[in-house]
This record gives structure tokens, C-alpha cells and sequence, in this order.
């Protein structure tokens, strides 16, 4: 008899199960956990309180949020490690399809920011690798939806199953990059100086049409005291910019901006890295910005330097388009 | 749970470091450190998501060498220890799994200790000097504080600490001013060579009268860092490694007139200087220079054992061990920003 293991944290459900391949010896889990490194341990040593003799680990690979899902897979490498004995990985979704009996449906779990991670089964079989989207995104495909938001989870003593009859996997299902992109490689970051008004014009009305600044506005924002620019130089040319003002210790971000072909390499994280640091030189309590509804580029930008939404302009690029008002703390 | 040996595996993942140390009780076995940071490197500073990917990757390979290094096998080991904070959630989660699945799997006790003390008792190491009461100079990339030490597994106060960034950052956020960058502590520490400290007379924070009565053991580097950035606005043709030198001069002095103060007021005539900037260079200079002049016991850790390592954990895990402490309950809980009030969980 080989004894399994089973292991899932790739939702807020946390689960622990030990089958001998033909039936389940110990199965248990705990829901809504703010921290499955803390309840992990405590399901395992009960598991192990009713069998000791474990000949495998199994562990769900996800996809799900990170730090809950790694906590799981690094419990599992060590735990097997320690013993000696094999470990392997499974799709977490898989785990739910199995006590799914539709023909066709999709399998979803919560992946935060109001996204799913998700994969689609039809005859028993999952159709390609999993994948991330708005739970919106699924509905017009008209199958039925199945997963978390109707209480379903990985069952992990389906892992037992789903490892004889599936491609193991050995790295986490990560679905997302990191919220980093390459180096911005070859660009160079300075002052924003008068010359550069005119190529900023340029590039401001590829980028927002008539809703962004007309030139008058540019010249008008542009300089002061209290505020600071900064530019972007790409082989001598001018490819993005952005700016920021002091308004009696609250920071404002007044634009950032990058050319379309530039985009995702990492211009913009390093333009508001530097408005962030001009603000604290400032001495100012908290940076603010507003940013378009929609805008899933800049919105994760944001939020991965700790910008957080505090309210919403209807109307503020324009008739019905509203913009989010984000702010971070700096003391 | 037989402890005879005192063999204590330590596993540190608080930022970027994936580092695993063996010790024997005071005597260093193994010391493994996997670094994420060439990676960070590009973008000028750590990136949480990142750290925590490099840490499940590395962290099986990094346990490994640590046994081959030592010559044991995992079943020799008796007990474990773990950074539980501070640090970032996600990457010191990826450690509290790993060594709860070693401990668990093989029915040892864990340790969770906080990484701050840890690197205080990374000083324990290859030595059989008295221990304790010490006074610690702990300066990293998160921490600058000044700390009484009366019992590395239990009794650490905090005397004072920085009231705004910590040294180390100062030194990350200048070398970036300096086009120098990341880490910035050990660029500074090399292009500083060159230069001049006496050449720019940059300030010394909360070290004015005034400032010593609420602030008597607090450092502040926000003015500093504003101060060299108005130093290089205005002089276009500055000479870098002056600049270095100076910036440099006036954060090991400040560190240095305040921790040797310490010591002095309250009696205890050992100081400890621990943490990642205790690896840069000029401090360790002036550190032996003041501490000889003010008849102090100066204690700085090798360099590699500065930096963030797994011995440092391993070595408070071995003390908590040799005087009998209660390990930490199954499920220990990593806490991103614990004090060092708690050195064990
Ligand atoms: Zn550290």
C-alpha cells in the first residue's frame, strides 16, 4: 500500500487528506484562513496523529493567490525531503473538476483584483493550461461556472487520481507575472526641460487624444517651484514624461505619461518610483492620483507601491469618464 | 524530542537572501546563502513578488548544500529555527513552511525567532566569550537601532532607533542619487575609497543639544539624504567619490557617537555591531578606532555573517535550545513587522 499525502492551499479553503490510494484515511479543512502557514501545520500533525506512515506527497500547484499557494508547496517539498520519500505536483482546478459531472463547464477560483483564474473542461479533460480574466469574461460563453463563488473547492483526495492520469507539474501555476517588468533598458531619466514641451505635446496626444492637455495647458503646468518633472529618453528622443506637485504637503501626481510603443518595460514604474521620491523630499504626508476607470495597465502599477482607492470623479476626463482616486501614504 | 547534540538547522527568507545555516550549539557547521538580489538589481530596489518566487525555487537546493556543507543528513539534526519576522510576508512565509514541513516531518522542535536578534547572536559563533549584557549597533537595510542586550533569547531593549529611513536605505537612496546602483552599501563603500571624507561637511542628525533630549539614541538620515541632494543640484562638478566619502563619513559617525554613547552611559562596556552595514568598511575602521579610544569591547561579525544568513538563525535557535525554551507552537505565524521585544515566537 502507498499512503499519500494531500495537500491544497491554493484557495482560502486550506485542506489536508491522506489516502492509501483506495480510500481516504484522514481528510480535513479549514475555511477562510488569513494565513494558511499557520493552519497548514496544525491539519498535518492531526493527519499525522492518525497515520504516520506516509510513502508521498501530493500538492495542489495552483493556480491561486501566491503567498497562500507557495505555502503549501514549500511545506510539501520539505516535508518530503525530510523523509525521503517522492513529492509531486497537480493542477488545484483539476481537483474540483474531478467531482464535476457536466459535459462542458469552466472551473474558477478567486485570484484577487476582482480577476478569476480559470480553465475550461469538456468530456472529463481540461482544455489547455489555466489562465486568469473578469469572471465576466466567462459568462457569454453560456457553460455552466463552477469553483469557489458556488463553494467549491480543490478536493484533494482526487489529487491521488489526477496524478496517475495527468502531467505532474514541478513549479507553482502562476498564471501572473510579478507586478515588475524588465529594466528599462537603454533609457535615460532627466529634468524635463522647455525643449522637451513640444515632443511632450506629441506624445500626450497620441496617448489621450482630445482629452488630454493642449499645448497652452502643457507651457501653463509646466513649471514652478512647487513642482517637478521628469523625462524619459529613448536614443535621444523624448518617449515619456511625468510631473508632480506639492500642494501644501499633499502630493498630486500631474501626469504620467508614456509613449504607446515603450510601453510594459518598466518606464512607468521607474517615473513614478522618482515622483514618489521627489515627494518625500518634500516632506509631504501622502501622494495622490487620479487614474481612468479601466486602465489595467497603470491601476496594478499603483497598487503594487501601495496606492490605494479613496474615491471615485464621475466625469473627470470627460462626460462619463470617471476617474478613480487613488492615494499613498508617505509618513 | 532529544536535544543531546544541540545541532540546529536555521532557515532565513525575510527579503531577498534564501539562506540556510547548520550550527553545534556556539560553533558555526554550515552557512548556504542563494541571493535574489542581481535580479532586484534592475529595478533599484527589492521586489516582494519576485523574492518569494526565488525563495520556493532555491530553497531545496539551498537546504542541501547546507547538509553536504556540514556533513550531516537531515535526521541529524535536532532541532530547527526560522526567521518569523520581520520581513516581507510572502518571502518569509516560503521559510516558516519549509521548516514547519522539516520539523513536522520529522518530529523535531521549531524555533520561530525574530531576524533582528538573530543577527545580534550571530555573534555567539566560533567563540566562548560571555554573551551578555552587551550593547548592539544594529544597522541594515530596514533597521537602524541601538539596543540593550541583557538576554539574547528573552531580555533586548530598544534604546533608540531611526525616526525616519534606516541606514542602509539612505545608502540604497544616495548610490541611486549617484547613479551607483543597488544595493547601494557596498558601491558606496567601493567608490567612497577614492574620495575624500572631510570634503563636504554633511549633517549629523538629531545630534544637536536639543535634539539629545527626546532623541538621545535616535538617528535621523532623512536631512542627510536631503543634504547631499542639494549638494549635488547645486554643484554640477561635484567629484563623486568625495561625495561618497562624505555621505558615507557622516553616517558611520553618527552610528558610531551614539552607539559608543550608549555604552558608556549605561556602564556596559561591550558593544555589538551587527546587521548588513556593519559589513561596510569605513564603519568597522572607526568602529575599532572609537571603541579602543573609549575603552569598549567591540564585537563585529565576520562579513559574511553581517548580511543576512541562515547561521544568524541557527545560532539563536542553538541558545534558545542550550537554556531550555519552549519551541513554538505548531503553526507559528510569520509577522511581517515583529519587534525585537520577542526574540523567540
Ligand atoms: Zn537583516
Amino acid at each position: 500500500m502507498t499512503n499519500f499525502l494531500l495537500i491544497d492551499t491554493s484557495t482560502s479553503r486550506t485542506s489536508v487528506a491522506i489516502s492509501d490510494g483506495s480510500k481516504s484515511l484522514f481528510e480535513k479543512h479549514h475555511d477562510g484562513a488569513l494565513s494558511h502557514g499557520e493552519v497548514l501545520p496544525k491539519l498535518i500533525s492531526e493527519a499525522l496523529a492518525v497515520e504516520n506512515k506516509i510513502d508521498q506527497v501530493i500538492v495542489g500547484m495552483g493556480p491561486g493567490p501566491f503567498t497562500g499557494l507557495r505555502s503549501g508547496i514549500a511545506f510539501a517539498m520539505s516535508f518530503a525531503f525530510a523523509r525521503g520519500i517522492p513529492w509531486s505536483g497537480v493542477c488545484s482546478l483539476d481537483a474540483i473538476a474531478a467531482d464535476v459531472t457536466s459535459q462542458d463547464f469552466f472551473v474558477a477560483v478567486d485570484a484577487r483584483r476582482k480577476e478569476v483564474f480559470y480553465a475550461r473542461y469538456t468530456d472529463g479533460k481540461r482544455i489547455g493550461e489555466p489562465g486568469v480574466c473578469q469572471p465576466a469574461q466567462l459568462i457569454p460563453n453560456q457553460i455552466p461556472i463552477h469553483g469557489e463563488a458556488h463553494n467549491e473547492y480543490p478536493n484533494p483526495i482526487n489529487f491521488v487520481e489526477i496524478f496517475k492520469n495527468s502531467v505532474s507539474y514541478c513549479e507553482p501555476i502562476y498564471v501572473r507575472r510579478p507586478d515588475a517588468y524588465p529594466a528599462p533598458v537603454g533609457v535615460k531619466f532627466r529634468a524635463l526641460t522647455q525643449l522637451d514641451l513640444v515632443p511632450a505635446f506629441a506624445i500626450e496626444k497620441a496617448a489621450y487624444g482630445k482629452d488630454g492637455w493642449t499645448m497652452a495647458q502643457l507651457k501653463e503646468e509646466y513649471g514652478g517651484k512647487d513642482r517637478m518633472y521628469v523625462a524619459g529618453e529613448f536614443g535621444g528622443e523624448l518617449i515619456a514624461y511625468a510631473g508632480v506637485v506639492n500642494l501644501a504637503g499633499i502630493a498630486d501626481v500631474l501626469t504620467l505619461t508614456v509613449a504607446e510603443s515603450h510601453r510594459r518595460k518598466g518606464i512607468g514604474r521607474e517615473l513614478l518610483r522618482r515622483l514618489i521620491d521627489w515627494a518625500r523630499t518634500q516632506k509631504c504626508d501622502a501622494i495622490m492620483l487620479e487614474v481612468r476607470v479601466g486602465n489595467e495597465e497603470a491601476i496594478p502599477l499603483y497598487e503594487s507601491f501601495g496606492f490605494i482607492e479613496i474615491s471615485r470623479r464621475k466625469d473627470y476626463y470627460g462626460p462619463g469618464k470617471t476617474a478613480i482616486v487613488m492615494r499613498k501614504e508617505l509618513k | 524530542m532529544k536535544n543531546s547534540q544541540g545541532i540546529v538547522l536555521g532557515i532565513e527568507t525575510s527579503c531577498d537572501e534564501t539562506a540556510v545555516g547548520i550550527v553545534s550549539g556556539r560553533k558555526l557547521l554550515a552557512n548556504i546563502i542563494s541571493s535574489s538580489v542581481t535580479e532586484h538589481a534592475r529595478f533599484g530596489g527589492v521586489v516582494p513578488e519576485i523574492a518569494s518566487r526565488a525563495h520556493l525555487e532555491a530553497m531545496p537546493g539551498v537546504i542541501k548544500s547546507a547538509l553536504d556543507e556540514a556533513g550531516l543528513s537531515i535526521k541529524d539534526i535536532d532541532a530547527f529555527a526560522v526567521t518569523a519576522g520581520p520581513g516581507l510576508i510572502g518571502a518569509l512565509v516560503v521559510g516558516t513552511s519549509s521548516a514547519a514541513g522539516l520539523a513536522l516531518a520529522l518530529d523535531k522542535p521549531l524555533y520561530g525567532v525574530n531576524h533582528l536578534s538573530a543577527h545580534i547572536a550571530v555573534d555567539s559563533l566560533n567563540s566562548d566569550h560571555k554573551l551578555e549584557p552587551a550593547i548592539a549597533l544594529l544597522v541594515s537595510g530596514g533597521h537602524s537601532s541601538i539596543l540593550q542586550v541583557n538576554d539574547l533569547t528573552s531580555d533586548v531593549k530598544t534604546l533608540g532607533s531611526t525616526i525616519d529611513d534606516a541606514a542602509g536605505e539612505a545608502f540604497d537612496k544616495i548610490a541611486r542619487l549617484l547613479e551607483l546602483g543597488f544595493p547601494g552599501g557596498p558601491a558606496i563603500d567601493i567608490d567612497a575609497k577614492n574620495g575624500n571624507p572631510d570634503a563636504i561637511d554633511f549633517p549629523r542628525g538629531l545630534t544637536l543639544a536639543k535634539d539629545l533630549v527626546g532623541h538621545k539614541y535616535d538617528f535621523s538620515f532623512s536631512g542627510l539624504k536631503t543634504a547631499v541632494s542639494r549638494y549635488l543640484a547645486k554643484t554640477p562638478d561635484h567629484i563623486r567619490s568625495d561625495v561618497s566619502a562624505s555621505f558615507q563619513e557622516a553616517v558611520a559617525d553618527v552610528l558610531l557617537r551614539k552607539a559608543i554613547g550608549a555604552a558608556t552611559d549605561s556602564g556596559i562596556d561591550t558593544l555589538i555591531i551587527a546587521g548588513g552595514v556593519a559589513a561596510n568598511s569605513r564603519l568597522r575602521f572607526l568602529a575599532q578606532e572609537r571603541a579602543a579610544a573609549a575603552g569598549i569591547r567591540l564585537r563585529i561579525p565576520p562579513m559574511a555573517l553581517c548580511t543576512d544568513n541562515g547561521a544568524m538563525v541557527a545560532a539563536i535557535g542553538a541558545l534558545a535550545v542550550a537554556k531550555g525554551l519552549a519551541p513554538s507552537e505548531i503553526g507559528l505565524q510569520a509577522d511581517s513587522s515583529s519587534g525585537i521585544s520577542r526574540p523567540i515566537f
